[in-house]
């Protein structure tokens, strides 16, 4: 019989790929023996991230991983996606925002509505800034041309940051023509595994958010004609995955902090990063009122950050 | 006959004037990204330049597509084609334009899609800080590829004149 | 049907619709969107065209392009290069064949001051060719000496298609065009060595020029020299802010199209023919590049769709158990051949992202490989069927220059460029030593 064959494209360029996208889909392939077929193409690879959401509606590509925020999704989920200012602290958090306090759902039937089917998200690394020029205070964010994500972008301008927004391969050559002063969009692990390392200098421990959230998308009739035993195997290969990709961010962050030799560790003393921390509760605010479904996630974003902040650490830094 | 002489005139006519105001985009180009470097440098560095560069940028060479190819700027490659007689050239051009004339169309289809998305859930904004809607891009690359598309019927037309009259309407502007 | 039969099959139909001489971007697009069509069409599919166009409208650097035209065309235009050219004239005219050689000068000039090489081909053509002829060179060495030349344009920094290449091969811009200076200074130095020889055996193809011709006296020498500072301010103007991250590299290209400008202007030579021409003339060429990446873009979306990036690295590595060094090689031969049939950045967009990542795995420096690939599309530019800087020199040249003049000249600056390209290949360090020195690797 004719595999089915499914085209799918990663936010991530090949080297990042490589880690949190390509074993999902290694496993599914060599799960399915043959009757499901799936191709991986990496960052704007065969459509450019912006078109990327209507190629997956109408079914150019059959599936997608990647975050709401930057694959500019037309649901109202957009902004929580990615990296939601200050929600999160470590990438458990995110599937207990999901599966305990209800994003899941959420999530699901937004997307089911725009004729996508919405499998599953889970938390990665946190958004740190790595930077040609060291970011000890505040005032050093003033006119810095960060590639960041939308919401991000959003949040940070007020604090004189510049966010700008390119293809994602194209980041590390940015900043060598000065398009870029640098990065406010991962962890160090994957400052070290892109290359962004080589680039930059600096690496700013304070964090926007602890966890990216990330999801993997399909084409809502392709997902339909899939037969049940595939449609299980590619759930399960998906959770295994997010396994995987936990602990090498977590031990990549912890090992690169210790030892890398590529980015000098500085950091915004906690008192004055206070002043980010209250912005972003402004920011809460200014978000829930885009509509109902914005309402309701920023509330549970609100009773979680509540619950950790009441059982302290290790929920909260301290 | 006439019809296509007259439609040769209009569509000519009209992309020609098109054109000849798209390629003064290339200062515009330069005064944004000079009043960026400006910023950069003595102020604080702008939000929306390179995008909007990136918008202008496609302007010019969309919208002045069409003057360019009236021009005969499209490089063909003519090993063969430089040997032939101009009437075997109308001859080929004639086979080929049809080529074209798919490509452009399956372009426009796309870019019509991509289009009416723009107008769906709300508008559809560029995924920067800056958002801009995107819908205005892309309904200029829309409209441009389509006077692509016209001027590439008028180049048949014509050839298909050249090989009926002889009459060479190819460098009338 | 087989995806690498596919697309063998793409890209022969490509090739042979190339040949009837229909307009290179249609019958790119043409192959691209009918393949996506075919293999996607079930679903979508037919988005991949439009798709590319937007892809191309957030490849920031190429809004380089039209600023590095414009200039090229202010420059040439203008004629304020004029003095630039007479500077050669009067300091090498007494050599043998040495017009010729001062032509390759001014070219590397031209080439400091702008990241193409329609610049130098518009110089050279409308001013040196001319006068080189004039003065009974021969008018094959000539054609052939300004072609090469001018393609020093995207060797010698700024480079337009080396920074292309940075984006596809995410390789640091700065470097790239520290790797090229040298080789670039040493292929114009090729080109001369060639050219003296040449005229040495046979003093006809390029007399001496007679002393009373080149005895203007020591101001007007001086004069002439300060002409030579031209190039230099524009070339700073350029690259100091942007070498010390004040500008960007795309505000760079604009500022440096606006100097100029504005340094025609000064000189009162920015007539209105000539704004004329060099706005119409930059939306042309801009055109002619844009649409030819766009559809480019397209074709490379599918050919990646396709997996042909594995199905080479499998071929090379695998099946046929290649050493390094012979893959690199039919890597470069098969770059050759190709650049004769196509346009160098469909090369670059459809090619290169399947043996870039081949060159590394192998283990070998990209930052070396772009200055490869950089020489490899010099004599791209200048091979017939299909090459810019033929179509330039066909649309500039005089009257008696016919066409196989043109093909026939350039056959030993071809040569001489395989020479350089294998001097460069056995010798890395031409091209590395700088940039290690530089930024200290
Ligand atoms: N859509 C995107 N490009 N997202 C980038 C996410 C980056 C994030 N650091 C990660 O987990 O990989
Ligand atoms: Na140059
Ligand atoms: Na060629």
């Amino acid at each position: 019989q004719e595999p089915i064959r499914w085209r799918f494209q990663t936010y991530a360029g090949a080297a990042l790929g490589e880690e949190v996208t390509k074993p999902a889909i290694d496993a599914i392939n060599a799960a399915c023996q043959g009757q499901l077929e799936i191709e991986l193409f990496y960052a704007d690879q065969i459509v450019p991230t912006g078109e990327l959401f209507q190629a997956l509606q109408r079914g150019t590509i059959d599936g997608v991983h990647s975050d709401d925020d930057s694959m500019a999704s037309p649901t109202p989920v957009r902004s929580f996606g990615g990296y939601f200012p200050l929600a999160t602290k470590h990438a458990l958090d995110v599937p207990v925002l999901f599966n305990q306090y209800g994003l899941a759902d959420i999530w699901r039937e937004e997307y089911a509505k725009v004729g996508v089917h919405w499998l599953s998200a889970a938390g990665q690394d946190p958004c740190n800034f790595n930077t040609v020029n060291p970011i000890r205070s505040l005032s050093d964010l003033d006119g810095l041309k960060l590639y960041t994500f939308p919401t991000a972008g959003r949040f940070l301008s007020q604090f004189g940051v510049v966010p700008v927004n390119i293809p994602y391969e194209d980041a590390e050559v940015a900043v060598q023509t000065g398009e870029l002063d640098g990065m406010a969009w991962s962890g160090i692990t994957e400052d070290y595994t892109v290359g962004w390392a080589d680039v930059t200098n600096y690496f700013c421990t304070n964090n926007i958010s602890g966890a990216w959230i990330g999801s993997f998308f399909v084409n809502a009739e392709k997902w339909a004609e899939l037969p049940d035993h595939l449609k299980q195997i590619v759930s399960s290969a998906i959770e295994a995955s997010h396994t995987y990709r936990n602990q090498w961010y977590w031990g990549g962050e912890a090992r690169l902090r210790a030892s890398g030799e590529k980015l000098e560790l500085t950091s915004v003393p906690q008192d004055e990063w206070k002043q980010v921390e209250d912005a972003a509760v402004k920011f809460w605010d200014e978000m829930a009122e885009e509509g109902e479904t914005a309402a309701k996630i920023v509330q549970i974003f609100r009773d979680y950050n509540d619950v950790t902040s009441k059982a302290g650490p290790p929920y909260t830094f301290g | 006959m006439n019809a296509m002489r007259k439609y040769i005139s209009v569509v000519d006519g009209f992309n020609h004037g098109l054109g000849r105001i798209a390629m003064y985009g290339i200062f515009v180009l330069m005064g944004i990204l000079l009043w960026s470097s400006y910023n950069k440098t003595f102020a604080s560095p702008q939000l929306w330049t390179l995008e909007m560069a990136q918008f202008v940028m496609v302007g010019y060479y969309i919208l002045g597509g069409p003057y360019a190819m009236q021009m005969g700027a499209n490089v063909r490659m003519d090993l063969f084609y430089a040997e032939l007689t101009p009437r075997k050239k109308a001859w080929t051009d004639c086979i080929t334009v049809l080529f074209l004339l798919i490509y452009l169309f399956i372009l426009l289809w796309g870019g019509i899609e991509s289009t009416m998305y723009s107008f769906k859930y709300g508008g559809e904004r560029s995924p920067t800080a800056w958002r801009p809607y995107m819908w205005p891009v892309k309904v200029t690359m829309c409209i441009g590829i389509s006077l692509m598309l016209l001027q590439a019927v008028s180049e048949l037309f014509k050839d298909i004149l050249f090989l009926k009259s002889g009459e060479d309407t190819r460098n009338a502007l | 049907m087989p995806y690498e039969l596919i697309a063998i099959l793409m890209f022969s139909t490509m090739m042979l619709m190339l040949l009837t001489g229909q307009r290179v971007f249609g019958a790119i697009g043409f192959v691209a969107v009918i393949a996506a069509l075919f293999l996607w069409g079930d679903r979508g599919g037919y988005d991949i065209g439009f798709s590319a166009a937007i892809k191309l409208m957030r490849w920031y650097p190429l809004l380089t392009l039209p600023m590095f035209i414009f200039m090229g065309y202010v420059l040439s235009e203008s004629k304020i290069a004029d003095d630039l050219y007479k500077m050669f004239h009067v300091f090498m005219g007494g050599v043998r064949g040495g017009l010729a050689i001062g032509t390759i000068g001014l070219m590397v000039l031209i080439s400091a001051m702008n990241g193409l090489s329609v610049a130098g081909m518009a110089i050279g053509a409308t001013i040196a060719l001319p006068e080189l002829l004039k003065r009974n060179y021969d008018k094959l060495m000539v054609t052939g000496v300004i072609q090469a030349g001018s393609s020093l344009g995207i060797l010698v920094p700024p480079s337009v298609v080396l920074v292309l290449y940075a984006m596809i091969a995410r390789q640091p811009v700065g470097q790239l065009w520290l790797a090229g200076a040298i080789p670039g200074l040493m292929m114009a130095t090729m080109f001369i060595i060639y050219i003296a020889i040449r005229c040495r055996i046979n003093p006809e193809l390029g007399p001496a020029l007679p002393p009373e011709e080149r005895d203007v006296g020591w101001p007007e020498k001086l004069r002439l020299l300060r002409a030579g500072l031209l190039p230099v301010v524009i070339f700073a103007v350029m690259m100091v802010p942007f070498v010390n991250g004040w500008t960007s590299l795309v505000e760079s290209s604009a500022i440096g199209a606006i100097a100029a400008f504005l340094a025609a202007i000064l000189k009162g030579r920015m007539t209105r023919q000539v704004f004329e021409t060099s706005v119409r003339q930059t939306l042309a060429i801009t055109c002619m590049f844009m649409w030819i990446i766009l559809a480019a873009l397209a074709f490379g979306a599918v050919f990646d769709g396709l997996g042909a990036v594995k199905a080479i690295e499998n071929l090379f590595t695998e099946q046929w158990g290649l050493n390094p060094w012979v893959i690199l090689i039919l890597m470069q031969l098969s770059f050759l051949i190709m650049g004769t049939f196509l346009d160098d950045t469909a090369m670059l967009v459809i090619v290169a992202p399947l043996y870039v990542p081949l060159v590394g795995a192998l283990g070998f420096d990209l930052v070396w490989y772009g200055v490869l690939y950089t020489i490899t599309c010099q004599i791209a530019y200048m091979t017939p069927p299909f090459g810019y800087n033929l179509f330039l020199m066909r649309a500039m040249a005089p009257p008696e220059i016919t066409i196989t003049d043109i093909y026939r000249s350039i056959i030993p600056f071809v040569g001489v460029m395989i020479l350089a390209l294998a001097v460069v290949m056995l010798f890395p360090q031409i091209a590395l030593w700088l940039p290690n020195y530089v930024y200290g690797k």
